[in-house]
């Protein structure tokens, strides 16, 4: 997976979220030079859709849109990487409630950036990677769930085994072609129409 | 022109190549060539009417003296831009000191790329300028499977990693990777030639650098390996090792350079002929000599330009300008800081010369952030019908 991290770089939309200033200009043209696809943006966008990578000055006066742009990343967040000038506890506070996978102090220079880069976007296809997984096991487990709760049904309604009634919802997937965990769910909702109460009208 | 030099009455530069060490022969080159391309500004009137005047130390291939010598250069002589360093750890051991003095680094030989500062100006080869050439010249006449024998330090490490990349490409294969000392001595090769023996590779790739190569290759000869069937390619091995081996030691291997001092053009032929007056004709002039001259002549018409050695005022001159170099006309890239040049591949005759078997003619811009290099595509930068240079002159 390393070798194909740098593959990648190359050709990144990487968002740079910084003043116009000398520094901004050196983050942009090094990025240019390394061969991301780079776009600059001031003042700090409400959004950053499209962006493969955000590199973003982190100080105390964005504070509000900071956060405000932090509460746009819904489902996958960008990589992101953070441009500070202190350490106080409150920037580090800033740093972290964005999400940085890695940071770059002021001065800026080249040395490094390559560096940072790589290792902000390995950590953020790791992280995606092992949320990709744990949504992966929490949707098993809830099936698991379902299918315990379905066989409690069957045996109470049908006074049979726990065994006999995992062969029954088992045999009936098969035989509807779904996976176990649907037909589960399909006697559960059965269940809950049978035992609702009637609407009063 | 600023009053600091008037006063002066020339322009003080640093030179700082080894004139002993590991690396020293191919740097005593670089050290003739600065000084030869000073000697012709000088005697063509100086630049700005102002001789340019170096001051050179002998750093003795030590990283560590480099960066004493550095400080030295820029903190007690004054210089604001040096000539000057070989191998990479060098490099990087001078440039934060000429980074904080706000100097600038005229750096004239290939490297592995990954770099850029803009106190630092490279005018040697990055791999897209030269790897990607021997690759496909060595696919293309002995095959693809692949033996890796460099020193053990940054440049071979990542050299063998572009090689590898580009072997795989091609379907080849990599059957070892060997690694000797920085001063190799003949038997630290035992290893690779028995390897050699076992593999039987279609072609050694050697980042073997300094007086270690010419070991290696006598190691080789004496194995019985014929080279004209299995060669040892390499972009290390230049006129500067090739001078300490026999010719006989020397034959049928092959090198990739943007420059060769049998190249046949009338620039190439002057600057050849010009340093061998200077120091003997069997002075060996590498591609690494040849950058070192030439960047001399691109810094003054730069200084010429801006009235000033400021660093601040040379670099933009520096930026996009052309000279007809001894190997074709060559350009700073302004994004970047390295240098458009043009790769040729050139096998060691029987008298232990190089003789370009493949002259691509095109001028490569640089691009010393390629992670991937292609065997397809080497980003010439369009001027290649237009002024390629004829090697047979």
């Amino acid at each position: 997976m390393s070798i194909q991290i740098l593959r990648d770089l190359r050709g990144l939309r990487v968002l740079v979220i910084h003043a116009p200033d000398a520094e901004g200009v050196d983050l942009v043209e090094h990025l240019r030079r390394i061969g991301c696809q780079v776009e600059p943006a001031w003042p700090i966008p409400d959004a950053a859709d499209s962006a493969d990578v955000v590199v973003l000055a982190v100080d105390h006066e964005s504070r509000g849109t900071i956060q405000r742009l932090r509460r746009s990343f819904d489902g996958i967040p960008p990589t992101v990487i953070a441009v500070v000038g202190y350490e106080d506890p409150s920037i580090l506070q800033l740093v972290l409630d964005i999400g940085a996978h890695a940071v770059i102090e002021r001065p800026v220079r080249p040395f490094g950036l390559l560096t940072q880069l790589t290792v902000a976007r390995s950590l953020w296809l790791e992280r995606r990677e092992a949320a990709q997984h744990i949504q992966k096991i929490e949707r098993k487990l809830a099936g698991l769930q379902n299918i315990q709760r379905a066989k409690s049904i069957l045996m109470a309604a049908q006074g049979i085994s726990e065994d006999e009634a995992h062969q029954t919802i088992r045999r009936k997937a098969m035989s509807k072609r779904v996976p176990i965990e649907e037909m589960a769910l399909a006697i559960i909702n059965a269940n809950d129409l049978l035992n609702s109460p009637p609407k009063l009208t | 022109m600023d009053e600091a030099r008037l006063a002066a009455r020339s322009w003080r530069v640093g030179v700082l190549f080894s004139q002993t060490g590991v690396t020293s022969p191919v740097e005593r080159t670089q050290l003739h060539a600065t000084l030869l391309a000073i000697d012709e500004i000088n005697a063509a009137g100086g630049v700005l009417d102002l001789p340019i005047e170096p001051v050179i130390y002998d750093p003795e291939s030590n990283p560590k003296q480099f960066r004493t010598l550095a400080e030295r250069l820029l903190g007690v002589d004054r210089v604001r831009l040096v000539f000057g360093c070989y191998m990479s750890s060098s490099r990087k051991a001078v440039l934060p000191i000429i980074e904080s003095y706000r100097g600038l680094l005229l750096y004239p030989t290939l490297y592995e790329g990954f770099e850029y500062s803009r106190h630092c100006i490279y005018t040697g080869a990055a791999p897209n300028q030269n790897s990607v050439q021997l690759a496909r010249f060595l696919f293309e006449n002995y095959g693809s499977r692949f033996l890796l024998v460099g020193s053990n330090y940054v440049y071979p490490y990542e050299s063998n990693r572009v090689m590898t990349d580009l072997v795989r490409q091609n379907r080849g294969k990599i059957v070892n990777e060997i690694y000797v000392p920085l001063n190799a001595r003949a038997s630290d090769f035992d290893r690779a030639i028995q390897e050699i023996k076992k593999t039987s590779p279609d072609v050694i790739f050697s980042t073997v650098v300094g007086q270690a190569t010419a070991r290696f290759y006598q190691a080789y000869r004496a194995a019985g390996f014929d080279p004209t069937r299995r060669p040892i390619a390499s972009l290390t091995t230049s006129e500067a090792e090739v001078a300490d081996m026999s010719a006989e030691v020397a034959e049928g291997h092959i090198t990739a350079a943007p420059f060769f001092e049998t190249l046949g053009t009338a620039t190439a032929r002057r600057f050849v002929s010009a340093y061998k007056a200077r120091h003997g004709a069997e002075a060996p002039v590498p591609a690494a000599a040849e950058a070192a001259y030439f960047q001399v002549h691109l810094v003054a018409a730069a200084i010429a330009r801006a009235g000033s050695d400021d660093p601040d005022r040379v670099l933009p001159e520096l930026a996009e300008s052309e000279y007809a170099a001894p190997q074709g006309r060559v350009r700073i890239d302004r994004e970047n800081n390295h240098t458009h040049l043009w790769p040729r591949v050139a096998r060691l005759d029987a008298r232990g010369q190089f003789q370009v078997v493949w002259n691509p003619g095109v001028r490569v811009r640089p691009d010393p952030y390629s992670m991937v290099q292609s065997l397809e595509e080497w980003s010439p930068d369009g001027i290649a019908g237009l002024a390629a240079p004829s090697d047979v002159g």
